[in-house]
């Protein structure tokens, strides 16, 4: 496989800003003069369904991540990262926000939820021991509901496998936020980073 | 003054890179190509391509419209290109198919302007209904077809599309699939150009294709396709990569995802990789040279193998060998997206190279997360009613849009759906051959792309369908584009057209609009449809809450709702521990939801609580449960609720005096609910339906118990002692078990059979009867406690008459004289003179003077000292003797005995007795003559009851605790008529019942015996109230059969016969359901909005998504959701 081939997923729920955080990926590649192909099929996302979007950061024509293929996995839900693992394998690197949002199918049906410690070790087994994140709790702490693809992105860049800066990440999100909010994004953006960076799973 | 930053699609800068979505970059590439006119349908994979169109119409110099439909979108194009203007069309691939008609011209004619019709393809349906490979069309239609691989591709061609387009004089397809429309690439720009609009220039020979003109642009065609040929022939979009024999040759977005996965399987270099991006019509020659050397090819491509089969004809007809791989030779699939693993199969095993995909390591799975209607989506409160009206029965024809998604649980509103706008055409063709009346169901985006000319069709045939449109201002499936109703016109929404006028001027007569999230308004709605004939039309018109917040940029609703965990699945009868327990469907749930919701004026802070018939009712019955289970169709588990409660159901619902119906809060509306119709309903269905009563039992406990009096007390207290595991004795001076039931109440008002099924159920219990045994004569209750029973539960009834103490009684030649209950004991021995008159205005007296007239008796009179609406009768029992020809004479009291009469006086009320009735006082000299050969007397009972050591009333009634029943005796107890209280049959159930808890209670303590709790006493349920019920709709209550008048008096068959089950099921769906519910969960099981879940075993809602829309409140059974401020709102935060 080409060496400069980064193949990244992020998974989630429609509304929690997936769609975007994608699309920055892509854009901040671009920005660092990399070529990039961000695949993002959506239709009925937001209507509260499971979303995944691929980012191959480096040269490929299509934007598909076969099975076992995923470099990164971004989960921002806990159960999206269990549907994601036969996108993974032993050299993936993983990060679950632990927010969970049951599946109103789940809820009508009066079952339950998979357990989220269940989820983490089936990840682990099949990948690495994932990155944790408390999304809700550090969004709350920055004061932005909205903002947890943005913790989630800080988390990638303190992965450092980006083949770019990290700054170059924040730049590319600096630009599409409204000035007023760009301090409490910045915090977000380095509590996400701060917990994975020089971090075990 | 900072400039606003220019969007990134207008940027005009040599070598700009961006990242742009496919269907963007096609966007990119019209207008560097000097696009004038832009028009479009949403649909997904392609609704980018209108969408940036739309935002950039303004700074591009661009006319832009979303269309109604895509034909129309077509059409216009092509006008504007007949103008001299560069146009471009965007669809999906459905939208291609509804633009066929003018497809199929314009290549005839030929554009004028660059035409170009982007029409994305969706392999695996990911959003639609199917999928397609609109490739296919292009030998049909001669249009040259572009398919682009990747976003960079598609920027490409889009560029290109327009002169080849304007050279070939042929619209050009360009035919993005999803991968391709919905990946991002960097694109990196050329410059934009200015349109150019060269104007309409005559050339009727060609725009008029009239069969002769047709004829001749025919022929030209194969030129037109030839010149199209040779300038793809020369294109960048036909070329290879790679060397060697073997190769493979992809087209579309798989032509990709080849490249990608040769490079990582280093086979970049040892195979040919011929990429198609135009592929009709065929670039023969350079594809042949493309492929010069090659020995095995490959064919990698989407859906139908076109250019397989293209390719395979080609090389036959050139008499060309290559061994030619794919579809038809079972490499590939036919359908569906292809993955890179499905590609690198085919490589492997085609054409050896690669390696094996590795087998895929078996997963847990992860529960599906369908995609549901938002939080506060007027869809669903729209189709929850129409489920609520139409039922399970209903036949619901649901379209595309967002409400499709009311397919499936828990609203359930898609029998079948097909394409747009054709809810109302499979409605109406289903009505027309079944004679159903049938549901379309459509939004107001669809309603105008293809719904008017099918109401318009269903209004000219009559067809007996509803037509419901559900208008939310916005197309919202597909990102929230403009729909014809509303517009924002800066910071206005303007109303555009009412759907509601449309409907009438295309002839509907039946129009009604309401707001879905006023649910009682909106179920009213679809009653009246439901009821009407021909189309009726139904509105649901309110703006989608996320449009509506995207547009206004107030995102936070200040108000949620919250479920109050006090009140969610609370059973009203949980403290007397009467909670059932039992499991409800979604019938009963629905049952109760609707009722609810028809609770009118729900502000006057009325919350359910017991339901005043439950409340009335002596036995404690959950009477809005059994009729919930009648309504949603399930007999057993109203069986099971009635049998918990009544056991002598035959009995009961025969006879029972009903103050439930005297209770529900329907009188004010219309008439009150036929309960006991309806438990009669559930009982007849038991005794054809159900096997022996098997009821759980307590183990024998070893003790004994001796009940005096068979009657409906006796009997209650002989089954709940059965039940808890007593050995019961019941004793009874006739000789058949039954008492008043069988010796007091006549055939025709309880058969003796169904008697003897109640009965036969209690005594195969494993009852000792002891028939012709009289307290007094035989045992006393003295000589019962000796014998080794540890209690004696006295149940003797008043069976004995008060006598008529007037002149002349007994004196021969006046009439005989007889007292009521024995004359009724006597019925079927006895005959009866001509002339009877009845003295008394109880049931008694009923009972008699219509066994009287049924023994033959032509006259016979009631005479009551009182006024009709003063007698204790009960009010049917008054009417019915009255119907079968007995006289009332009220006002009348007897004095004494003549022969062949009895003299009476007129009396005229006096002041209150303690009954609170004014005492009858006779008025001297007023005296009436009733010719009479009988007069039974009815004027009261008492009972016979002489055993020593017990309080007692003057009337010789036995006293007792009111809780226990004990009486002076602490292990005697007491209950029925026997006792002072109510005198009726149920109350008389109710003592029995409470006797066996008592008992159980005092033999073998609280803990044992409050297993099985007695019947709480009842309350008074008439003085509930329901503040603005009477604005409910008016429904008769059904009623059942009965022997017609004449038949009636020729013996004692049953007069009122049981309702059907239609009669039932309709008359049960007009209870309110007043009470709380203890298993409801109503909210999550027929409404399913995603901001609820379930937290121990209780509802609650996530204010996070709460959306403040308040339409869960209005149904929840329990009233137990309610509106509070949004956490973060409140004033100061």
């Amino acid at each position: 496989m080409s060496a400069a081939r980064l193949k990244l997923l992020v998974v989630g729920v429609g509304g929690q800003g997936v769609l975007t955080a994608a699309r920055l990926l892509g854009e901040a590649a671009m920005k660092a003069g990399l070529d990039v192909s961000v695949g993002q099929l959506h239709g009925m996302s937001q209507r509260g369904g499971a979303v995944e979007c691929s980012v191959i950061i480096g040269g490929a024509k299509s934007s598909y991540v076969a099975a076992g293929q995923a470099d990164i996995v971004l989960a921002l839900e806990p159960l999206e990262a269990l549907r994601a693992l036969p996108m993974m394998s032993k050299r993936t690197r993983v990060v679950v926000n632990l927010g969970k949002i049951v599946p109103y199918s789940l809820a009508i049906q009066g079952k339950d939820y998979p357990s989220i410690a269940g989820i983490l070790a089936g990840v682990e087994e099949t990948a690495s021991r994932p990155y944790t994140i408390d999304g809700s709790g550090l969004t709350e702490q920055v004061g932005l509901p909205r903002a947890l693809n943005v913790v989630m992105l800080g988390a990638l860049a303190g992965l450092g496998l980006l083949p770019f800066a990290d700054e170059i990440l924040w730049q590319t999100i600096e630009k599409k936020i409204p000035e007023r909010f760009a301090a409490a994004n910045r915090n977000a953006f380095e509590l996400g980073r701060g917990a994975t960076e020089g971090k075990q799973g | 003054m900072s400039r606003r930053p220019k969007d990134p699609l207008l940027v005009d800068v040599e070598g700009h890179a961006e990242c742009l979505l496919g269907n963007e970059a096609i966007v990119r590439g019209a207008l560097e190509a000097g696009l004038a006119f832009a028009s479009g349908y949403p649909g997904t994979p392609s609704s980018e391509i209108s969408d940036s169109f739309a935002r950039l119409a303004g700074s591009a110099k661009l006319v832009f419209e979303y269309s109604i439909n895509e034909k129309i979108a077509l059409e216009t194009a092509f006008g504007a290109s007949l103008a001299g203007a560069r146009a471009m069309c965007a669809m999906k691939h459905l939208g291609l198919m509804y633009a066929g008609d003018p497809l199929s011209t314009i290549p005839y004619i030929g554009p004028v302007g660059g035409l170009v019709i982007v029409s994305a393809g969706d392999p695996s349906c990911r959003t639609s209904p199917n999928e397609q490979d609109q490739r296919l069309l292009a030998p049909m239609l001669h249009i040259p077809v572009l398919d682009p691989s990747t976003p960079e591709e598609a920027y490409r061609m889009a560029i290109f599309a327009f002169d080849l387009s304007e050279q070939s004089r042929l619209p050009v397809l360009l035919r993005p699939t999803t991968r391709v429309c919905h990946s991002r690439a960097v694109i990196r720009y050329g410059r934009l150009r200015s349109p150019v609009v060269t104007g309409f220039v005559r050339d009727p020979l060609r725009f008029v294709p009239i069969p002769a003109n047709a004829r001749r642009l025919r022929i030209e065609l194969g030129k037109k396709v030839e010149t199209a040929r040779r300038l793809i022939e020369s294109s960048a979009f036909v070329s290879a990569t790679g060397g060697g024999e073997l190769a493979i040759l992809a087209s579309g977005a798989p032509a990709a995802t080849c490249a990608d996965l040769l490079e990582e399987l280093n086979l970049t270099d040892k195979l040919r990789l011929v990429t198609l991006g135009a592929v009709y019509p065929l670039p023969e020659e350079k594809l042949l040279a493309l492929l010069d050397g090659v020995r095995r090819v490959l064919v990698v491509e989407e859906l139908s193998p076109f250019v397989e089969d293209a390719l395979g004809a080609l090389l036959k007809h050139r008499g060309l060998s290559l061994e030619l791989l794919g579809k038809r030779s079972g490499h590939l699939p036919v359908e569906f997206e292809y993955t890179p693993e499905i590609i690198q199969r085919a490589i492997q095993t085609g054409l050896g190279l690669g390696r094996e995909v590795p087998k895929q390591p078996s997963f847990q799975l992860a529960p599906a997360r369908p995609p549901s209607l938002c939080p506060g989506c007027p869809h669903r409160p729209a189709q929850f009613a129409l489920r609520a009206v139409f039922g399970d029965e209903g036949l619901y024809f649901n379209d595309i849009g967002c409400y499709t998604l009311g397919y499936g649980p828990p609203l359930n509103t898609a029998d079948a759906l097909l394409s747009m706008g054709a809810a109302f055409t499979l409605a109406a063709g289903v009505a027309r051959v079944t004679g159903r009346r049938t549901v379309g169901i459509m939004g107001d985006s669809t309603f105008f792309h293809s719904g008017m000319p099918a109401l318009l069709e269903a209004v000219r045939q009559d067809a007996d369908i509803v037509a419901v449109v559900l208008d939310n201002h916005v197309t919202g499936m597909t990102g929230f584009q403009e729909s014809p109703t509303v517009e924002r016109i800066g910071d206005e929404f303007r109303r555009n057209v009412t759907i509601s006028s449309v409907a009438k001027v295309l002839g509907a007569s039946h129009v009604e609009t309401v707001d879905p999230y006023d649910l009682p308004a909106t179920i009213a709605a679809f009653e009246r449809a439901r009821a009407a004939q021909g189309v009726s039309v139904v509105v649901c018109e309110r703006t989608c809450p996320v449009h509506l917040a995207r547009e206004t940029k107030a995102p936070r609703p200040t108000t949620v709702y919250q479920v109050d965990p006090l009140r969610c699945r609370i059973c009203s009868r949980e403290e007397c521990g009467m909670r059932c327990g039992q499991e409800v469907d979604l019938g009963f749930e629905s049952f109760m939801a609707r009722g609810r919701v028809l609770e009118i004026d729900k502000s006057a802070g009325n919350l359910p609580g017991q339901a005043p018939c439950s409340l009335s009712c002596p036995l404690g019955l959950c009477i809005q449960g059994y009729i919930g289970h009648i309504a949603s169709g399930n007999y057993q588990a109203a069986l099971e609720e009635i049998v918990r409660r009544v056991p002598l159901p035959e009995s009961v619902c025969r006879v029972c005096h009903r103050p439930c119906e005297a209770a529900c809060v329907r009188t004010a509306v219309d008439e009150p609910l036929a309960v006991n119709d309806l438990k009669r309903f559930v009982v007849d269905w038991a005794a054809k339906n159900m096997p022996a009563y098997d009821p759980e039992r307590d183990d024998p406990c070893g003790m004994r118990v001796a009940i005096v009096g068979a009657g409906p007390s006796g009997l209650a207290a002989a089954h709940d002692l059965c039940l808890r595991g007593y050995a019961v004795t019941l004793y009874d001076a006739e000789e058949k078990p039954g008492g008043i039931l069988r010796y007091g109440i006549p055939g025709y008002r309880l058969p003796g059979q169904a008697l003897d099924r109640d009965i036969d159920r209690i005594i195969n219990l494993g009852v000792r009867f002891e028939g012709n045994r009289r307290m007094g004569r035989d045992f006393s209750c003295a000589s019962l406690l000796e014998q080794g029973f540890q209690a004696v539960y006295l149940a003797l009834g008043a069976g004995h008459g008060l006598p008529l103490e007037i002149e002349g009684a007994g004196a021969a030649g006046n009439p005989e004289m007889v007292d009521a209950l024995d004359f009724l004991r006597q019925i079927e021995s006895r005959s009866v003179p001509s002339r009877v008159v009845v003295v008394g205005g109880g049931n008694a007296a009923m009972d008699a003077a219509r066994s009287a007239r049924r023994l033959g008796a032509g006259k016979v009179v009631v005479a009551y000292r009182r006024d009709r609406d003063e007698m204790p009768a009960i009010a049917d029992e008054i009417d019915a003797s009255l119907s079968e020809g007995v006289e009332l004479a009220t006002r009348l009291v007897p004095v004494r005995l003549e022969p062949g009469r009895l003299v009476c006086l007129r009396t005229e009320p006096g002041e209150t007795d303690a009954s609170g009735r004014r005492r009858p006082v006779p008025i001297e000299g007023s005296e009436i003559e009733l010719p009479a050969d009988l007069v039974i007397a009815a004027i009261g009972q008492r009972p016979e009851f002489e055993e020593p050591g017990f309080d007692q009333t003057p009337g010789g009634l036995v006293q007792v605790e009111n809780i226990f029943l004990q009486t002076s005796n602490e292990r005697v107890f007491a209950g029925g008529d026997l006792v002072p209280g109510e005198r009726t049959v149920t109350s008389a159930v109710a003592c029995g019942q409470r006797a066996g808890w008592a008992i159980d209670r005092r033999l073998r303590g609280e803990q044992i015996a409050d297993r099985r709790p007695p019947p709480p006493p009842p309350g008074d349920g008439r003085r509930w109230t329901r503040p603005g019920i009477d604005r409910a709709d008016h429904l008769p209550r059904v009623r059942p059969e009965e022997l017609a008048g004449e038949k009636r008096l020729e013996g004692f068959d049953e007069v009122v016969s049981v309702l059907s089950e239609g009669q039932a099921r309709a008359e049960a769906s007009r209870c309110l359901s007043c009470g709380t519910c203890g298993n409801c969960r109503a909210c999550l099981d027929l409404f399913g909005c995603p901001a609820f879940f379930e937290k121990d075993g209780l509802a609650a809602i996530d204010p996070g998504l709460c959306n403040g829309c308040g339409v869960c409140a209005e149904l929840c059974p329990n009233g137990a959701i309610h509106s509070v401020v949004a956490p973060g709102m409140e004033p100061g935060s």
